[in-house]
Protein backbone atom coordinates (compact mmCIF):
# COMPACT_ATOMS: atom_id res chain seq x y z
CA UNK A 1 0.00 0.00 0.00
CA UNK A 2 1.40 3.37 -1.00
CA UNK A 3 1.13 6.21 1.46
CA UNK A 4 2.21 9.84 1.17
CA UNK A 5 4.09 10.32 4.43
CA UNK A 6 6.00 13.15 6.11
CA UNK A 7 9.72 12.90 5.47
CA UNK A 8 11.98 12.59 8.52
CA UNK A 9 13.85 15.69 7.39
CA UNK A 10 10.75 17.83 7.81
CA UNK A 11 10.83 20.48 10.50
CA UNK A 12 12.74 23.62 11.45
CA UNK A 13 15.95 23.74 9.41
CA UNK A 14 18.79 25.58 11.17
CA UNK A 15 20.99 27.55 8.78
CA UNK A 16 23.96 28.97 10.64
CA UNK A 17 26.45 29.39 7.83
CA UNK A 18 26.63 29.11 4.05
CA UNK A 19 23.80 27.62 2.01
CA UNK A 20 23.12 24.08 3.19
CA UNK A 21 21.34 21.17 1.55
CA UNK A 22 18.12 19.99 3.14
CA UNK A 23 19.47 16.43 3.23
CA UNK A 24 23.12 15.39 3.33
CA UNK A 25 22.55 12.31 1.18
CA UNK A 26 20.18 11.63 -1.69
CA UNK A 27 16.60 11.72 -0.36
CA UNK A 28 13.80 11.54 -2.89
CA UNK A 29 10.39 12.97 -2.06
CA UNK A 30 7.20 13.89 -3.91
CA UNK A 31 6.72 17.37 -2.45
CA UNK A 32 8.80 19.89 -0.62
CA UNK A 33 7.78 23.26 0.75
CA UNK A 34 10.02 25.82 2.45
CA UNK A 35 8.61 28.68 4.44
CA UNK A 36 10.16 31.34 6.69
CA UNK A 37 9.67 30.60 10.38
CA UNK A 38 6.95 32.87 11.63
CA UNK A 39 8.36 35.67 13.75
CA UNK A 40 11.91 35.40 12.41
CA UNK A 41 13.54 38.16 10.39
CA UNK A 42 15.70 36.39 7.81
CA UNK A 43 15.18 36.47 4.13
CA UNK A 44 15.31 32.87 2.97
CA UNK A 45 17.20 31.97 -0.20
CA UNK A 46 16.54 28.69 -1.97
CA UNK A 47 18.55 27.24 -4.80
CA UNK A 48 20.68 24.41 -6.03
CA UNK A 49 24.26 23.54 -5.10
CA UNK A 50 25.47 26.77 -6.71
CA UNK A 51 23.28 29.04 -4.57
CA UNK A 52 25.19 32.13 -3.49
CA UNK A 53 24.71 34.20 -0.37
CA UNK A 54 24.48 37.24 -2.66
CA UNK A 55 21.25 35.76 -4.11
CA UNK A 56 23.03 34.53 -7.22
CA UNK A 57 21.44 31.42 -8.72
CA UNK A 58 18.53 31.62 -6.28
CA UNK A 59 15.41 29.85 -7.48
CA UNK A 60 13.33 31.57 -4.82
CA UNK A 61 13.78 34.35 -2.26
CA UNK A 62 11.27 34.47 0.57
CA UNK A 63 10.57 37.53 2.67
CA UNK A 64 10.22 37.12 6.42
CA UNK A 65 6.88 37.33 8.18
CA UNK A 66 7.78 39.11 11.40
CA UNK A 67 4.34 40.05 12.62
CA UNK A 68 1.36 38.30 11.13
CA UNK A 69 -0.03 37.53 7.72
CA UNK A 70 0.45 34.63 5.36
CA UNK A 71 4.04 33.49 5.07
CA UNK A 72 5.72 33.38 1.69
CA UNK A 73 6.54 29.84 0.63
CA UNK A 74 8.36 27.91 -2.05
CA UNK A 75 6.63 24.68 -2.99
CA UNK A 76 7.38 22.11 -5.65
CA UNK A 77 5.59 18.81 -6.20
CA UNK A 78 5.93 16.07 -8.80
CA UNK A 79 2.51 16.08 -10.44
CA UNK A 80 3.14 12.62 -11.80
CA UNK A 81 2.90 11.17 -8.33
CA UNK A 82 6.50 9.98 -8.03
CA UNK A 83 9.35 10.62 -5.61
CA UNK A 84 11.58 12.62 -7.93
CA UNK A 85 12.72 15.60 -5.90
CA UNK A 86 16.15 15.09 -4.35
CA UNK A 87 16.41 17.07 -1.11
CA UNK A 88 20.20 16.86 -1.20
CA UNK A 89 20.11 19.09 -4.29
CA UNK A 90 18.02 21.83 -2.69
CA UNK A 91 20.01 24.36 -0.70
CA UNK A 92 18.70 26.87 1.82
CA UNK A 93 20.30 30.01 3.20
CA UNK A 94 19.02 32.34 5.91
CA UNK A 95 20.36 35.88 5.95
CA UNK A 96 20.39 35.85 9.77
CA UNK A 97 22.54 32.98 11.04
CA UNK A 98 20.66 30.57 13.24
CA UNK A 99 17.21 31.24 11.86
CA UNK A 100 15.20 28.13 11.15
CA UNK A 101 13.01 28.13 8.04
CA UNK A 102 10.38 25.42 8.11
CA UNK A 103 10.84 22.55 5.71
CA UNK A 104 7.88 20.33 4.92
CA UNK A 105 8.50 17.29 2.73
CA UNK A 106 6.27 14.37 1.86
CA UNK A 107 7.25 11.23 0.01
CA UNK A 108 5.55 8.06 -1.11
CA UNK A 109 6.30 5.05 1.02
CA UNK A 110 5.09 1.51 0.73
CA UNK A 111 3.72 0.29 4.03
CA UNK B 1 -17.58 -7.09 -5.37
CA UNK B 2 -17.71 -5.61 -1.90
CA UNK B 3 -20.73 -4.45 0.06
CA UNK B 4 -20.49 -0.83 -1.10
CA UNK B 5 -20.28 -1.80 -4.76
CA UNK B 6 -23.24 -4.12 -4.37
CA UNK B 7 -25.31 -1.32 -2.86
CA UNK B 8 -24.34 1.09 -5.61
CA UNK B 9 -25.12 -1.43 -8.33
CA UNK B 10 -28.48 -2.27 -6.82
CA UNK B 11 -29.70 1.25 -6.18
CA UNK B 12 -28.09 3.15 -9.05
CA UNK B 13 -28.12 6.94 -8.97
CA UNK B 14 -27.88 8.35 -5.50
CA UNK B 15 -26.62 5.17 -3.98
CA UNK B 16 -23.11 6.49 -3.55
CA UNK B 17 -24.08 8.82 -0.75
CA UNK B 18 -26.01 6.03 0.88
CA UNK B 19 -23.00 3.75 0.56
CA UNK B 20 -20.87 6.34 2.29
CA UNK B 21 -23.22 6.40 5.23
CA UNK B 22 -23.16 2.62 5.26
CA UNK B 23 -19.39 2.69 5.46
CA UNK B 24 -19.57 5.05 8.37
CA UNK B 25 -22.17 2.89 10.05
CA UNK B 26 -20.04 -0.21 9.71
CA UNK B 27 -17.16 1.28 11.59
CA UNK B 28 -16.70 1.57 15.31
CA UNK B 29 -17.58 4.85 16.98
CA UNK B 30 -16.66 7.82 14.82
CA UNK B 31 -14.08 5.90 12.80
CA UNK B 32 -14.39 6.05 9.05
CA UNK B 33 -13.32 3.06 7.02
CA UNK B 34 -12.88 4.19 3.45
CA UNK B 35 -10.81 2.61 0.71
CA UNK B 36 -7.37 1.48 1.72
CA UNK B 37 -4.53 3.86 1.09
CA UNK B 38 -3.39 4.20 -2.48
CA UNK B 39 -6.74 3.41 -4.08
CA UNK B 40 -9.36 5.81 -5.34
CA UNK B 41 -13.04 5.80 -6.14
CA UNK B 42 -15.31 8.04 -8.13
CA UNK B 43 -17.04 10.18 -5.51
CA UNK B 44 -15.34 12.86 -3.49
CA UNK B 45 -16.64 12.96 0.06
CA UNK B 46 -15.59 14.87 3.13
CA UNK B 47 -14.38 12.69 5.95
CA UNK B 48 -13.31 15.47 8.26
CA UNK B 49 -14.71 18.99 8.49
CA UNK B 50 -15.11 21.81 10.93
CA UNK B 51 -13.20 23.27 13.87
CA UNK B 52 -10.71 20.70 15.15
CA UNK B 53 -10.50 20.42 18.92
CA UNK B 54 -7.33 18.97 20.46
CA UNK B 55 -8.11 19.90 24.05
CA UNK B 56 -8.82 16.31 25.06
CA UNK B 57 -5.15 15.40 24.54
CA UNK B 58 -2.81 15.74 27.54
CA UNK B 59 -0.36 18.03 25.73
CA UNK B 60 -2.84 19.52 23.27
CA UNK B 61 -1.34 17.66 20.31
CA UNK B 62 -3.75 15.49 18.35
CA UNK B 63 -3.62 13.49 15.13
CA UNK B 64 -6.32 14.25 12.60
CA UNK B 65 -7.55 10.68 13.02
CA UNK B 66 -7.00 8.21 15.82
CA UNK B 67 -6.73 5.26 13.40
CA UNK B 68 -5.38 5.17 9.83
CA UNK B 69 -7.74 7.07 7.55
CA UNK B 70 -6.66 7.73 3.97
CA UNK B 71 -7.48 10.98 2.23
CA UNK B 72 -6.59 12.52 -1.10
CA UNK B 73 -6.75 16.15 0.04
CA UNK B 74 -6.20 17.79 3.41
CA UNK B 75 -6.63 21.45 4.27
CA UNK B 76 -5.88 23.10 7.61
CA UNK B 77 -6.74 26.75 8.12
CA UNK B 78 -6.10 29.12 11.00
CA UNK B 79 -9.50 29.84 12.50
CA UNK B 80 -10.44 33.47 11.81
CA UNK B 81 -10.79 35.41 15.02
CA UNK B 82 -8.50 33.17 17.05
CA UNK B 83 -5.12 34.41 18.23
CA UNK B 84 -2.61 31.55 18.45
CA UNK B 85 -0.28 30.01 15.89
CA UNK B 86 -1.09 26.49 14.70
CA UNK B 87 1.73 23.94 14.45
CA UNK B 88 1.41 21.02 12.04
CA UNK B 89 3.74 18.04 12.06
CA UNK B 90 4.21 14.32 11.98
CA UNK B 91 4.21 11.76 14.78
CA UNK B 92 7.36 13.29 16.31
CA UNK B 93 5.28 16.23 17.41
CA UNK B 94 3.19 14.05 19.70
CA UNK B 95 6.18 13.48 21.96
CA UNK B 96 7.48 17.03 21.74
CA UNK B 97 8.48 18.42 25.09
CA UNK B 98 9.60 21.97 25.78
CA UNK B 99 8.63 23.67 22.52
CA UNK B 100 6.24 21.49 20.58
CA UNK B 101 6.43 23.72 17.52
CA UNK B 102 10.13 22.82 17.20
CA UNK B 103 8.96 19.34 16.22
CA UNK B 104 6.55 20.66 13.62
CA UNK B 105 7.13 21.04 9.91
CA UNK B 106 4.85 24.01 9.52
CA UNK B 107 3.22 26.82 11.44
CA UNK B 108 0.19 28.87 10.50
CA UNK B 109 -0.12 32.47 11.60
CA UNK B 110 -3.30 33.44 13.39
CA UNK B 111 -5.83 35.72 11.75
CA UNK B 112 -7.33 37.51 14.70
CA UNK B 113 -8.80 40.61 13.09
CA UNK B 114 -8.44 40.30 9.30
CA UNK B 115 -5.87 43.10 9.27
CA UNK B 116 -3.33 41.21 7.13
CA UNK B 117 -3.50 39.85 3.58
CA UNK B 118 -6.98 41.24 2.98
CA UNK B 119 -8.34 39.04 5.72
CA UNK B 120 -7.19 35.74 4.25
CA UNK B 121 -6.26 33.12 6.80
CA UNK B 122 -3.00 31.22 6.63
CA UNK B 123 -3.70 27.76 5.23
CA UNK B 124 -1.83 24.52 4.61
CA UNK B 125 -2.95 22.18 1.84
CA UNK B 126 -1.62 18.77 0.93
CA UNK B 127 -3.07 16.76 -1.93
CA UNK B 128 -2.11 13.67 -3.84
CA UNK B 129 -1.31 14.75 -7.41
CA UNK B 130 -2.99 11.67 -8.83
CA UNK B 131 -6.06 11.92 -6.60
CA UNK B 132 -5.21 8.75 -4.79
CA UNK B 133 -6.14 8.18 -1.16
CA UNK B 134 -2.55 8.18 0.07
CA UNK B 135 -2.52 10.69 2.92
CA UNK B 136 -2.85 8.99 6.27
CA UNK B 137 -4.65 11.40 8.57
CA UNK B 138 -3.41 9.53 11.62
CA UNK B 139 0.14 10.64 10.73
CA UNK B 140 -0.64 14.35 10.68
CA UNK B 141 -0.66 16.09 14.04
CA UNK B 142 -2.01 19.49 14.99
CA UNK B 143 -1.11 21.70 17.94
CA UNK B 144 -2.80 25.02 18.66
CA UNK B 145 -0.41 27.27 20.54
CA UNK B 146 -3.30 28.54 22.64
CA UNK B 147 -5.12 25.69 24.33
CA UNK B 148 -8.68 25.26 23.21
CA UNK B 149 -8.32 27.01 19.87
CA UNK B 150 -9.69 25.14 16.90
CA UNK B 151 -8.15 25.25 13.41
CA UNK B 152 -10.51 24.48 10.56
CA UNK B 153 -9.74 21.07 9.06
CA UNK B 154 -11.13 19.58 5.89
CA UNK B 155 -10.21 16.21 4.41
CA UNK B 156 -11.57 14.66 1.23
CA UNK B 157 -11.53 11.04 0.23
CA UNK B 158 -12.53 9.39 -3.03
CA UNK B 159 -14.86 6.51 -2.33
Amino acid sequence: MVVLSPSPVSGPFPVSGPPAPIATSSTLVNQVSIKPRLGQWSKILIGGPNLGTDESNAMAILYPVPNGGQADAFTVQDQGGQNTIDLSQIYVYATIPGDTPMVEAFGYQTV
Amino acid sequence: MNRRELIQKALGVGAAAFAVSQLRAQSAGSQYNGPAGGTRGSQLVTILTGPFDTSSQPNGVAPLAAAPQYATYVRIQAHPGQEGKIAIGGPAMASGSSNIADSAFLELWPNWDASFDNGRSDTWILSDPKWLNTIDLSQIYVYPEIAGETPIVTAFQLV
